[in-house]
């Protein structure tokens, strides 16, 4: 089942081409790798899943990009709701200058939700799933800026999972993370597929192969900027790549 | 950037070429030493089995060393596990001709019931397979692979034509039973010798496409009686 689809996606930032032709199926409740050199367009993909790039002045989308089905840049879409679906974690860990608590829940306040019991059990619950409870359960009013960068990237996700979205888009959520941190959130994208779909742009190839369900190899060349190459099962695309020039970039025979 | 990882690739590639020739021969001096019923040769051949397998061992670790240090994808993960595989059927291969010396060292210096003809024509193509398909996988030729995969069939029917043969002399003469048997197994050893060679064969075209797929399958034969 296809939780997210593209159809002759194309991506500009004013006149600069940023996307060209992107079609994929993003399948549900996977995690979903994309890889790709710096500059490839992969962020740039990611961030259309949600509109994030609508945030950018003199951008513009082409084509269609279908979140169950419906078309999320049709102009009755709902881009607050869209977002709530559609969550974010980003490369450095970016919780508010504010407590645990109010962190994670403050989305749910913002959704409408007030009552003082029924909060503290999304922010429990949300700190559960993102394996982070048994760390902060003692003080959750302590600063989360005071906490460790890894402990503060599991805090992000855990403020995305509050909202109770469908899709949680990764931007490089490890690249400011030590390689054990890095374990844990990988762990903790595991676990987080058996309920959301999962998308994370990275730079390490073996975070890809070895968290990854599926991978998507994305590409620029002299002509076109921003080319989706590969897409496959993870495991075929790591032992064998149908393009060369998937298999020239994961060997590290690039350029 | 990769250019260590090449070095070490290439490095990697030359020891199992080396282990190819130990084993090639092992096997040359093995059927040599039978031809002469040479014992003392025949010994020297199973006394140098185990650096065979100690070598065969230290290209293990290298390959293990690589994937750990080098965390190979793709074409050189797939060489990599191909010649995991090719050190184990090469290792086989050697085990092969240290049997043909143990088996001489039985025969001991009886006279032979007849002149070894077909052994040693086995012997030649066993060899001249296995020099090829190293070669092939070397050069990453997959046609030649193929070519090569299907030559044990020559190798089967050598086989086959020593097998009547000698159950033929064993029919009209009982007291010739034990040496005919005897040679049977050599002939035996050499058959499996160029199944192994088959076996590097179908690495050498997992290597280059990613496929994984039997060379030179044979529907089980019921012979004529």
């Amino acid at each position: 089942m296809d939780k997210i689809k593209t159809e002759h996606l194309y991506f500009y930032y004013g006149k600069k081409q940023a996307l060209w032709d992107i079609n994929i199926a993003i399948p549900e409740r996977q995690i979903t790798a994309l890889i790709g050199p710096s500059g490839c367009g992969k962020s740039t993909f990611l961030r259309c899943l949600n509109r994030m790039n609508d945030t950018i002045p003199h951008t513009r989308a082409e084509g269609k990009v279908y979140l169950d089905g419906e078309d999320i840049y049709s102009p009755n879409t709902n881009v607050v709701e869209l977002r709530r679906r559609v969550g974010m974690v980003f490369q450095r860990p970016n919780p508010f200058p504010a407590s645990v608590f109010d962190n994670v829940a403050f989305g749910p306040r913002v959704l409408g939700l007030y009552g003082r019991s029924e909060l503290a059990d999304v922010v429990e619950a949300s700190l559960r799933s993102a394996g982070l409870w048994d760390e902060v359960k003692d003080d959750l009013r302590q600063d989360a800026l005071s906490l460790s960068l890894g402990q503060q990237q599991r805090l992000c996700i855990a403020r995305v999972i509050a909202v109770k979205p469908e899709v949680i888009l990764m931007d490089e959520p490890c690249s400011a993370l030590d390689p054990i941190a890095t374990l844990k959130i990988e762990d903790l994208m595991r676990a987080l597929s058996k309920e959301y779909t999962i998308v994370i742009v990275t730079h390490n190839m073996q975070q890809a192969a070895r968290a990854s369900d599926f991978t998507a190899f994305m590409l620029s060349d002299a002509q076109r900027t921003g080319q989706l190459i590969e897409f496959g099962p993870t495991a075929e695309v790591f032992t064998r790549p149908q393009d060369k020039r998937t298999e020239d970039y994961i060997t590290g025979r690039f350029g | 950037m990769r250019r260590a990882f090449d070095e070490d690739l290439e490095a990697l590639q030359n020891q199992m070429l080396e282990l190819g020739s130990m084993v090639a021969e092992a096997l040359a001096r093995s059927v040599d030493a039978l031809k002469r019923q040479d014992m003392e040769a025949s010994r020297q051949v199973i006394r140098n089995d185990p650096k065979i397998n100690e070598k065969r061992f230290a290209i293990e670790a290298d390959c293990l060393r690589l994937i750990a240090t080098q965390q190979p994808m793709a074409r050189d993960l797939r060489s990599i596990a191909a010649v995991l595989e090719i050190i184990t059927d090469l290792e086989r291969c050697a085990d092969y001709a240290a049997g043909i010396a143990k088996i001489t060292l039985m025969i001991g210096k009886e006279p032979f019931i007849k002149p070894l003809i077909d052994i040693p024509r086995m012997l030649e193509k066993d060899l001249s397979m296995l020099d090829r398909a190293l070669k092939a996988f070397v050069e990453r030729d997959v046609e030649a692979a193929r070519r090569i995969a299907a030559e044990d069939d020559d190798v089967d029917s050598l086989y086959d034509q020593v097998n009547n043969e000698l159950i033929t002399f064993m029919l009209r003469d009982p007291r010739t039973i034990q040496q005919a048997t005897r040679l049977l197994w050599v002939a035996h050893n050499l058959e499996r010798f160029a199944d192994r060679v088959t076996n590097i064969c179908e690495r050498v075209v997992f290597t280059v496409t990613g496929e994984m797929r039997e060379m030179n399958i044979q529907e089980p034969e019921v012979e004529p009686q």
